[in-house]
């Protein structure tokens, strides 16, 4: 017979332990910090492990275990997050990058030149709840519904953040490539 | 089957993220796909932006957990018996 610790010891190890990667991937993108995103992950864990009870079967886990590690840092790691948002997300125009492009690189192929590095670095530069919004949604592909839930927030505001930030970070990363001369920016 | 309301330029738009990301109601999404099948500015803002959402999900997908920190969070589960607190 299977006792009942070693019962939660092996649902949590083959449900929720795979999911470790999301939880750190997104620590970073939260800390700003490899360390403090370490320390965050293993935080989180252990306290899904904890409140593994709690955890409804069926519904997503990542999401779940998103949200934990969302209010983990926002109590208790926040303050010593690193870096400030340096992209403006106030004045988005509207596919700016495409309008641009749409003669010269028409499929958006000048992306496939910038390293993941300097997404990183991007993402990192967007305001904190842009930057949530964008990384559950584009890294950890979590529905509307599901980033409303971990953010708190209605489902109205997670699709215009997701938007604000996406043209936000695509401009980023255009002046970016412009810079580095991976493409040219049209002539007016 | 009743074909899809008609939608401008401007609308259509206003639904590509929801579109791309398979966020639409049938009805919704066989809305913007009739337009796109006839407006040709407006399949190539869809194909254009697929392409960013594809390349932003395989730029930050392959950063996976450090192997000291998978075994530390393995340790604490499950060797120091998961209850005690972090520090």
């Amino acid at each position: 017979m299977v006792g009942a610790a070693e019962e939660r010891r092996r649902t949590f190890e083959h449900e929720a332990l795979p999911h470790l990667d999301a939880v750190f991937r997104m620590a970073v993108r939260l800390a700003g910090d490899q360390a403090l995103a370490e320390d965050l992950a293993q935080e989180t864990m252990l306290k899904a492990y904890r409140s593994w009870h709690q955890y409804r079967r069926g519904t997503n886990v990542r999401a779940w275990l998103l949200t934990i590690l969302r209010h983990t840092f926002i109590n208790a790691y926040r303050k010593a997050r690193k870096a400030g948002p340096t992209v403006d997300v106030s004045e988005i125009e509207q596919f700016r990058v495409f309008h641009d492009l749409q003669d010269s690189d028409p499929e958006g192929s000048f992306f496939s030149q910038i390293v993941d590095d300097e997404v990183l670095r991007a993402i990192d530069a967007l305001p904190d709840e842009f930057r949530e919004t964008l990384v559950l949604s584009d890294v950890e592909q979590l529905s509307y519904a599901e980033i409303a839930q971990v953010t708190g927030v209605p489902i109205g505001t997670v699709k215009s953040r997701l938007f604000r930030a996406r043209q936000a970070l695509q401009q980023r990363l255009y002046d970016y490539a412009v810079e580095m001369g991976y493409i040219k920016r049209p002539s007016p | 089957m009743k074909s899809p309301r008609k939608i401008d330029c401007r609308e259509a738009a206003e639904r590509l993220y929801d579109f791309l990301d398979r966020e639409l109601t049938p009805d919704l999404e066989a809305e913007i796909r009739a337009h796109l099948d006839e407006c040709a500015k407006c399949f190539s803002l869809a194909r254009f932006e697929d392409a960013y959402l594809s390349f932003l999900h395989a730029r930050t997908r392959a950063h996976r957990a450090p192997e000291h920190l998978r075994r530390r969070v393995f340790e604490r589960l499950f060797l120091d018996g998961g209850t005690s607190d972090s520090d």
